[in-house]
């Protein structure tokens, strides 16, 4: 089922929390909906899910218009960050729920119930209790719930934000894997970047009310829209100078790129990843600096710089070791910098494409 | 409880110190103790406290089944206490009041029966659909429009009264007033009220002692002719009882978390079923103890049905008091029908007791 909103808007009082959204959802698709905390992804979903009325703009589910439909004629099924399980009733009972207030016999619930109950490996626990259960059992309880009907549309509103790192990481891996399989179009706040990139087609980044940028992960984390983007996206974080563009290079203290092709600009940024960074001879490479730390992670070994006024991380292989406090030279690995404008945070590109 | 959660109450600077001692010493001393792990002279000194204040508690429930048993002169010769040693128990006044008496007995407890179930039940039912209304949906009724209402029906109430006419009439003009100030002018008036101010108007009910609206209430059923009918008694002890299962039941409705309604809204749910299937079995234990406590309530009032029933309707708690005639207070037959009025509440308490416990919401939600 497709979903499209329409220059959606939702005011607490005075305070506007979503300022017009658009959103294409494809058939089938697991769109991402990410952001910091406050950013209105969660309302936004609630407004899909009709549990918020839109101050203005309009929802589709497919050709109708939903925006004034109440939530249990929209055929959207949701897991909440809280499980929102039905203490009083058991596993079974929980799953079946939905089946039940739809009048689906006895003998059929059973079936259906024991079905998506094998999905999600939950065929023992059917006459438990949710109290009874782990916290990654209730998750997957209230996953069973939501799949159970085949709903047009799924709804998850940080589902694995309560689960243990390892559990985590396990539920992350069974979601893609039933949604692909399931077929229905999803939509999932989170503010885990790295579920957003694991998981989605499309990811939505948001932030204050306001979408910054909407493709699929790699176009995200290759050529983000905007600084937010930019900086929100990518562990460790983007490395970020501030500078100008001068003459068709970048200049800042202790740093000088080239840039073809950009026109003379104030004050900007210049953004690149730590692995488009390596660390140099001194007085080679475009950046200047002495070495502030050095963490080895594991499989690779993170030099922080300090470049000028800012601290610029390089991630290096694991064997790399280097004294701190010493002078080292940056070089670009590739030519993967981008530039920002400091003020607007926009984007800048060459002119000439 | 209250050990585990003081102990991991936030990190304080003093992390070296132990546990205890980042207690207060009130703390300490109301802190429960395991009964077990008492000493001694502690466990004796625990255990006649809670003798003596059961003695409390119980004697006069033992007073008034041995009260029960006594001839008229056990209880003017002076105190005895125990049957068959202190005196001989004789079963007069039982027979009086289940074989001489007979139906008149038997009347008012069904009648007692019938008024305070009826109307507890209807008390509750009510009372927690208006507490839940009044948790999760937001009212906003403008205060010209309350004053409109007033004093439309003033007017409509001074016109049929002083100006004789007919009360269709002005009832029903008075109706298209207040539909017509709705339409138009209550546009222009901002200020309302919320629901605290509801909940508010709903326990002020309850300021006034009865006895000062008894008298109108009589006229109003006199008029009526409700009077000494179970109808007028069940009408008015659900009213009266009203404000209490609303403002008990608010709070037990606030504990539940507003996601499961959300998310059985989303399974298909309708209100109503979400109210009958969600969230009323997650209310029972608040259920259990306001259905008990109304129930009390309407099963003892004396005051309200004093008025309202002279024969026909008449409760037990007029009996007893008629025991405290002409000739005295008749303390033996008062305490046989007390030992027989007390059986129904013993027994529902008994039966709800299951139901009034804790931890119902575990489970719910986080993880």
């Amino acid at each position: 089922m497709q979903v499209s909103l329409r220059d959606i808007r939702k005011s607490f009082g005075a305070i506007e929390v979503v300022k017009g959204l658009d959103l294409d959802v494809g058939d089938g698709e697991f769109l991402v909906l990410l952001g910091p905390s406050g950013c209105g992804k969660t309302t936004a979903l609630r407004m899909i899910a009709g549990l918020e009325t839109a101050s203005a703009g309009r929802i589709y589910l497919g050709e109708q218009d939903v925006t004034d439909v109440l939530p249990k004629y929209r055929d959207i099924a949701m897991v909440f960050q809280s499980y929102a399980l039905y203490p009083h009733m058991t596993v079974e009972d929980n799953i079946g729920y939905p089946l039940y207030l739809r009048k689906v016999d006895k003998q059929e619930r059973a079936q259906a119930i024991r079905e998506v109950a094998g999905k999600v490996d939950l065929t023992d626990y059917l006459d438990r209790y949710p109290r009874q259960l782990s916290g990654g059992q209730r998750q997957r309880v209230a996953l069973a719930r939501a799949m159970i009907r085949r709903p047009s549309l799924f709804l998850m509103d940080e589902p694995l934000s309560n689960l243990d790192a390892k559990l985590r990481g396990h539920m992350r891996t069974e979601l893609k894997h039933l949604q692909n399989e399931l077929g229905v179009t999803t939509i999932y706040v989170t503010h885990d970047q790295i579920e957003a990139m694991t998981l989605a087609h499309r990811v939505a980044i948001m932030k204050a009310g306001e979408l910054q940028q909407l493709a699929p992960p790699r176009e995200i984390y290759n050529d983000p829209a905007n600084l937010f983007v930019a900086g929100f996206i990518g562990s460790p974080p983007m490395n970020f100078i501030e500078g100008e563009i001068a003459g068709g290079g970048f200049r800042a203290e202790g740093a000088a790129l080239s840039c073809p092709g950009f026109s003379d600009h104030g004050k900007v940024v210049a953004g690149v990843r730590a692995e488009d960074l390596r660390v140099v001879e001194p007085n080679a490479g475009e950046l200047q600096g002495t070495t502030y730390a050095i963490e080895l992670t594991g499989n690779e070994t993170l030099v922080t710089c300090q470049v000028g006024e800012s601290l610029v991380i390089v991630k290096m292989d694991k064997d790399y070791d280097e004294k701190i406090g010493t002078a080292v030279g940056i070089a670009l690995a590739n030519e993967q910098v981008f530039f920002f404008d400091a003020e607007s945070g926009t984007r800048l590109r060459p002119n000439n494409t | 409880m209250t050990a585990d959660s003081t102990s991991s109450s936030p990190a304080l600077p003093s992390k070296a110190l132990p546990a205890k001692a980042q207690r207060t010493l009130f703390q300490r001393i109301f802190e429960p103790k395991d009964i077990k792990s008492l000493s001694p002279a502690r466990l004796v000194l625990t255990y006649t406290i809670l003798i003596f204040w059961s003695f409390v508690v119980l004697f006069p429930l033992y007073w008034l089944l041995v009260t029960s048993f006594k001839l008229p002169i056990h209880v003017s010769g002076g105190p005895v206490y125990l049957p068959f040693i202190d005196f001989e128990p004789s079963s007069h006044a039982w027979s009086y009041i289940f074989f001489d008496l007979g139906n008149d007995t038997f009347r008012p407890y069904l009648n007692s029966l019938i008024i305070a179930f009826a109307s507890t039940v209807l008390a509750v039912l009510f009372g927690s659909m208006a507490a839940y209304a009044l948790t999760r949906i937001t009212y906003r009724p403008k205060i010209m429009s309350i004053a409109a209402f007033i004093l439309i029906l003033a007017a409509v109430v001074i016109s049929t009264i002083a100006a004789g006419i007919p009360w269709q009439i002005g009832l029903a003009v008075g109706a298209a007033l207040f539909v017509l100030f709705l339409l138009t002018l209550a546009k222009r008036f901002k200020r309302s009220l919320g629901n605290n101010d509801i909940l508010f108007w709903i326990i002020s009910q309850r300021i006034l002692p009865p006895v000062v609206a008894v008298l109108p209430i009589y006229v109003m059923f006199q008029q009526v002719g409700l009077l000494d009918t179970h109808l007028a008694l069940i009408i008015v002890y659900m009213a009266v009882n009203l404000p209490i299962v609303v403002w008990l039941m608010r709070d037990f409705f606030a504990t539940i978390p507003i996601d499961l309604e959300e998310s059985a809204e989303l399974d298909g749910a309708s209100r109503l079923r979400i109210f009958l299937t969600i969230v009323m079995p997650l209310a029972k234990p608040g259920l259990a103890a306001t259905f008990l406590l109304v129930l009390i309530l309407s099963w003892n009032e004396y005051l309200l049905a004093l008025f309202l029933s002279t024969a026909d309707a008449q409760t037990m708690p007029l009996l007893v008091a008629a025991q405290n005639a002409t000739r005295g207070p008749q303390w033996w037959y008062m305490s046989v029908l007390i030992v027989i009025m007390i059986l129904p509440v013993i027994a529902m308490t008994a039966l709800l007791q299951r139901f009034i416990t804790r931890g119902l919401l575990i489970g719910a939600v986080k993880g």
